[in-house]
């Protein structure tokens, strides 16, 4: 199905303007903060325009938002102190497609395919040169007429774009056709549970049935013991922040993240998802070795939840998964063209349950599906460290083939004639499903991950610099793998910060205030990496063995702090790819702040990579005849910038052409 | 051989410190009751009399050179009151008594043996001896500045363009001080235990408002050897990190006012950062006050009815109090880190207390650049619960940077009670806890 009848609509009683109304009237009436008059309840909050222009694209945010922080203290209740309920609420509304028909409910368009092998050969969504006779008629193939091809009366060629063609042209690679649309306008490739974000989801996503509006709320509460120690406790919808680092995420990996919001760009504070959890915090307080001990037990006990990755056809989608799930899910449900697929020349009008992605696996609410964490956190003769260990589903989707899916070179109901007497499936007949080694055939799956780590933070006097350093080492986490059976497979994973903060005096730029310089250097490093050249392309695990992302931040104050600019690199040596973003923050008044920023990425992130087009997923008709096994080696010589080259270019380099102005105008109370 | 000259001069520095120098109980009377035999006075100066631009001349001698041209600018004057007593508790007198004779400066700068509590060299300090500047500053440094602990709870600071008089920032703080070493006052004395790095004194601040402050969390640790940097953490709220700061942090604007950490309370750094000289003693005005006396704000009036001290004069920059003819030594202190944000500090220590009511701080380029004054308040004219306690209370403050035409102003609600300030609160896990 395509278009459902379930209409949300623009209305919601939401619109832009009265957001942007409010944050005049609250500033035209200088509207404050309310304390009650004992002081034991405090409501605070802000609302927020932020508006982005993408280079070449036109508006990619009119975001308002409405936030609630709320706090009531209790004090002393029965054995326990300082007991408080403590909330944050938070409405948003992005007006974007309001204002650009990229995005939104006449988003996309039609699209044609390349086919190299036919001289430069373009043809519609569904009318590829296999299906359309134009490379010959049913008797001019070995396996007769076949089952490709699709409907395209519930498949058409209408808002959908091309995956990755913000980034690239085809040139001579796969591509797919996206919807992208929102899911109450165009329910194709729309991922239940995970990436189905209808119309007004996309615009307020904290009105969801997961309550996201509430974005925190928690008790506190301690329990004072007898021996001088405190056990405290914190239940409820909360962020839990573990690490050291900024930006990189080594153990702050508690809550998941929408990156949906602004890619990875914005603060971590306001991109983590709260979850529902517990947390026990046994404070020893100095002992004989260290001046401060605590044991923290964390308990998430929530229904897991993703990382947001943005939907297909949303704004911000980060790696551009979101669309390339979105393709791949409708080529499973509904069938799709897929540019320069049969034999690395022609477009291929693949039918349903044949490629693609099947479904997503949420795990469902189990005491086994919760995740757990301890910390020790201390500080010691000048040195702040901590101990970490968790156990805990994976936020990023791992993709696992081998699900059952149909062989497209046979007809419906046709028993199979081996041409080769090369297939391991023996008698089927076409329209059945199997499972089949090398086939870029997905189920979506959000594997445990077990982690243990630690951080640590010292000052050196003689560098006048403080160092940070945060480390995990995973098992359990899954990548993908052009060399197995089910294309993907698992790695242990070290990761690393180095972090470096100075303040530094630089005279000709402010004579009374230091800046602060701070740098990190992020690496990765896949233990169980597997990669190998073959026929001259890359084929195995696209994501680098070794890689290394580094940032750099300088940030000035003048104006007694008022006026703050401040310049960010980040630069991911693998991908070849660059951030600089620059911004100006103005406090215009107490409850007033402008924010004037740009991003802008330079660098290459054309990295092709094998996207198995070679993988001989059906033997005896995609190894022209030879009779090779699955997968076979040999077979391999298909490269191309999709899908797989995205996990080389990376978050930075997959967003290349998102370069934007941004303006961010925040009034508190 | 210049190697053997530097290590006999500093044995002969050492042995006439701790001899030539020695104080006696004697001295611990004069130094902490410099008004028992009568108050200084000053030709024509009289209490409850004005200083402004009309007569400021006549006392010149008597008023701090930036005071003094502040006056003759006509942006402030000076309200003059009775000199009194601030006695400071006796406990702390007690020890200082009992310290007698045990306690010497060690060789180098930045040590000292024997001490446990109270005043370290309570006797009068002498332009003969070499380190008597060293001594002034561990009189301070183990002063009775907020007793055992207090908080300034809360704490409003203000930023303030002299020249426009526009009010830029209100941030409100809490501000809490515990010492670990060397208490007098409050259970446990003299040490809290455990205590693995000989923590002797910690600073725990937060941020209230304005938002982009919010949550805002500063906690430093001083250790009780001075040889030892400082540990300095911030925690951020829009963040929610626990950050450790680079001392270069702590000479540098605390977000974004003209005070640096490095100035809190008059001087809050190691004394071995610095190079110490005294530069004599001499009675002079000092913000010194009976602050329930005073004509107080009507503004951030509190639920209890306590007043803030109330601000005037040029930009809003000047507290509304009144000035006491004082003993005060005159301490300079030379930072010894060249890259050092200033070139000298010009502390006005007043002698009973070792509080420093004055400071007048200086550029690299030698000019100054910044007038700070912190008010002293008497503890039995204050809030009811610090009556008796024995503690100058810090009551308000003005930083003006006279180059920036700039200044911030402090309104405290200073409150010695224990209750505010126990130890877990002076713990990096109790700024991850308490942030949100």
């Amino acid at each position: 199905m395509i278009e459902t009848t379930k209409v949300v609509g623009r209305s919601n009683g939401w619109r832009p303007l009265p957001l942007i109304a409010a944050i005049g009237m609250a500033v035209s009436q200088n509207a404050i903060a309310y304390t009650s008059e004992d002081g034991t309840l405090e409501i605070s909050g802000f609302v927020e325009n932020a508006t982005f222009q993408r280079n070449g694209e036109g508006l990619s945010k009119v975001r308002n938002t409405a936030q609630i922080e709320m706090a009531k203290t209790l004090g002393e209740v029965g054995r326990f102190s300082n007991v408080g309920v403590y909330g944050t609420f938070r409405a948003t509304y992005d007006a974007v497609d309001h204002f650009n028909d990229r995005f939104g409910s006449s988003a996309g368009g039609s699209l044609n395919f390349e086919s190299v092998g036919g001289g430069g050969l373009s043809t519609p969504w569904g009318a590829s040169p296999l299906t359309t006779d134009q490379l010959g008629t049913a008797d001019d193939f070995p396996w007769g007429p076949g089952g490709f091809g699709f409907n395209t009366t519930t498949n058409p060629n209408r808002g959908l774009v091309l995956l990755g063609s913000d980034l690239h042209d085809p040139d001579g690679g796969v591509t797919l056709g996206v919807p992208v649309r929102p899911c109450d306008k165009d329910s194709r490739g729309c991922i239940d549970d995970y990436m189905d974000a209808d119309e007004s989801e996309l615009r307020s996503p904290e009105f969801n049935d997961r309550w996201d509006f509430v974005r925190e709320l928690y008790v506190d509460a301690s329990l004072p013991m007898d021996d001088g120690t405190e056990w405290s406790f914190r239940v409820g919808k909360q962020q839990v922040i573990w690490g050291r680092t900024d930006l990189f995420r080594v153990l702050d990996v508690l809550n998941p993240v929408d990156f949906s919001r602004h890619n990875i760009y914005d603060e971590l504070e306001d991109i983590r998802i709260p979850m529902w959890m517990a947390t026990a915090e046994k404070h020893f307080g100095a002992t004989e070795l260290f001046d401060d001990l605590n044991l923290q037990f964390v308990w998430n006990f929530d229904k897991f939840r993703p990382s947001n990755l943005g939907q297909g056809g949303s704004t911000y989608a980060i790696l551009d998964a979101g669309n390339f799930f979105r393709a791949m899910n409708n080529c499973w449900e509904n069938g799709c063209t897929v540019s320069n697929f049969a034999g690395g020349q022609f477009a291929t009008d693949f039918p349903a349950h044949t490629i693609g992605i099947r479904k997503a696996h949420l795990p469902s609410w189990s005491l086994d599906n919760t995740q757990f964490g301890v910390k020790l956190e201390g500080e010691t003769k000048g040195v702040g460290f901590s101990l970490n260990a968790l156990t805990y589903r994976s936020h990023l989707p791992s993709l696992r083939g081998g699900i059952p899916a149909r062989n497209p070179f046979l007809q419906d109901g046709l028993a199979f004639a081996d041409p080769d007497g090369a297939s391991p499936i023996q008698g089927e007949v076409g329209g059945d499903e199997f499972a089949r080694p090398y086939l870029i055939a997905f189920d979506i799956h959000f594997p445990r991950v077990n982690l243990i780590g630690g951080s640590l933070d010292l000052y050196s006097d003689a560098l006048k610099s403080v160092f940070r350093v945060e480390a995990a080492y995973t098992d359990g986490e899954e990548f993908a793998n052009t060399l197995e059976p089910r294309l993907f497979s698992e790695s242990d994973v070290f990761r690393y910060v180095v972090g470096w903060d100075r303040p530094t005096f630089i005279p000709f730029l402010n004579d009374r205030r230091a800046f602060l310089l701070s740098a990190q250097l992020f690496g990765q490093y896949l233990v169980d990496h597997e990669r190998k050249s073959v026929n001259g392309i890359d084929v195995g695990m696209p994501d680098e063995e070794l890689n290394h992302i580094a940032t750099f931040l300088v940030k000035g104050w003048y104006k007694n702090d008022r006026l703050s600019p401040q310049v960010i690199f980040a630069h991911d040596f693998g991908a070849k790819a660059t951030t600089i973003a620059p911004s100006v923050d103005w406090l215009i008044s107490d409850n007033l702040r402008l924010t004037v920023g740009a991003n802008i990425k330079v660098g290459d992130t054309t990295q092709e990579f094998d996207d198995c087009r070679a993988c001989n997923p059906f033997p005896g008709f995609t190894d022209g005849g030879a009779g090779a096994s699955p997968g076979a080696l040999a077979l391999r010589n298909l490269a191309g910038l999709e899908p797989l080259g995205r996990f080389q270019a990376g978050p930075i380099g997959m967003a290349q052409n998102e370069d934007e102005v941004q303006v961010t105008l925040r009034y508190r109370f | 051989m210049r190697v053997v000259k530097t290590i006999m001069a500093a044995a002969l520095t050492t042995a006439l410190s701790a001899s030539a120098f020695a104080a006696t109980e004697a001295d611990v009377e004069a130094s902490f009751y410099p008004y028992k035999n009568g108050v200084p006075s000053f030709p024509g100066l009289q209490a409850g009399m004005t200083i402004d631009q009309s007569n400021v001349d006549q006392f010149k001698d008597v008023i701090d050179s930036a005071t003094f041209n502040f006056i003759k600018q006509g942006w402030t004057n000076i309200v003059v009151g009775e000199t009194t007593s601030f006695d400071l508790h006796p406990n702390y007198v007690q020890a200082t008594k009992d310290g007698l004779g045990k306690v010497k400066l060690g060789a180098t700068s930045g040590e000292i043996e024997g001490f446990i509590a109270g005043r370290p060299f309570p006797a009068e300090p002498s332009m003969d001896d070499l380190r008597a500047g060293e001594k002034l500053a561990w009189n301070y440094k183990y002063g009775y500045n907020w007793g055992d602990n207090a908080a300034i709870y809360p704490f409003y600071w203000k930023y303030k363009d002299m020249n426009s008089g526009k009010l830029e920032r209100t941030i409100k703080f809490n501000f809490h001080f515990l010492n670990f070493m060397h208490r007098v006052n409050q259970e446990p004395i003299p040490n809290i235990e455990p205590n693995p790095s000989q923590i002797f004194r910690a600073i725990y601040v937060q941020a209230l408002e304005p938002f982009d402050v919010k949550n805002t969390q500063l906690l430093i640790h001083r250790y009780e050897d001075d040889l030892k940097r400082d540990n300095a953490w911030l925690y951020l709220g829009f963040q929610r990190r626990v950050r450790r700061l680079a001392s270069g942090q702590v000479t540098d604007a605390f977000l974004g006012s003209d005070v640096m950490i490095e100035d809190f309370e008059g001087y809050n750094g190691r004394i071995n950062d610095m190079e110490w000289t005294y530069k004599g003693a001499k009675e002079m005005l000092m913000p010194f006050y009976n602050h329930n006396d005073l004509t107080l704000s009507e503004e951030h009036k509190e639920s209890d009815g306590y007043q803030f001290v109330e601000m005037a004069g040029k930009g809003d920059c000047f507290p509304q109090i009144t000035w006491q003819l004082r003993k005060v030594y005159v301490l300079e202190n030379v930072p010894k880190d060249s890259n050092h944000p200033i070139s000298k500090r010009v502390h006005y220590i007043d002698a009973q207390t070792f509080t420093i009511p004055r400071t007048l701080i200086y550029d690299r380029k030698g000019e100054l650049w910044k007038s700070w004054q912190i008010g002293q308040a008497h503890p039995d004219h204050h809030l009811p619960k610090n009556k008796g306690t024995g503690v100058a209370i810090d009551d308000s403050f003005t930083m003006i940077d006279v180059q920036a035409m700039h200044c911030t102003t402090g309104q405290f609600k200073g409150q010695v009670d224990p209750a505010l300030n126990p130890t877990k609160k002076f713990t990096v896990q109790n700024m991850r806890a308490s942030g949100r």
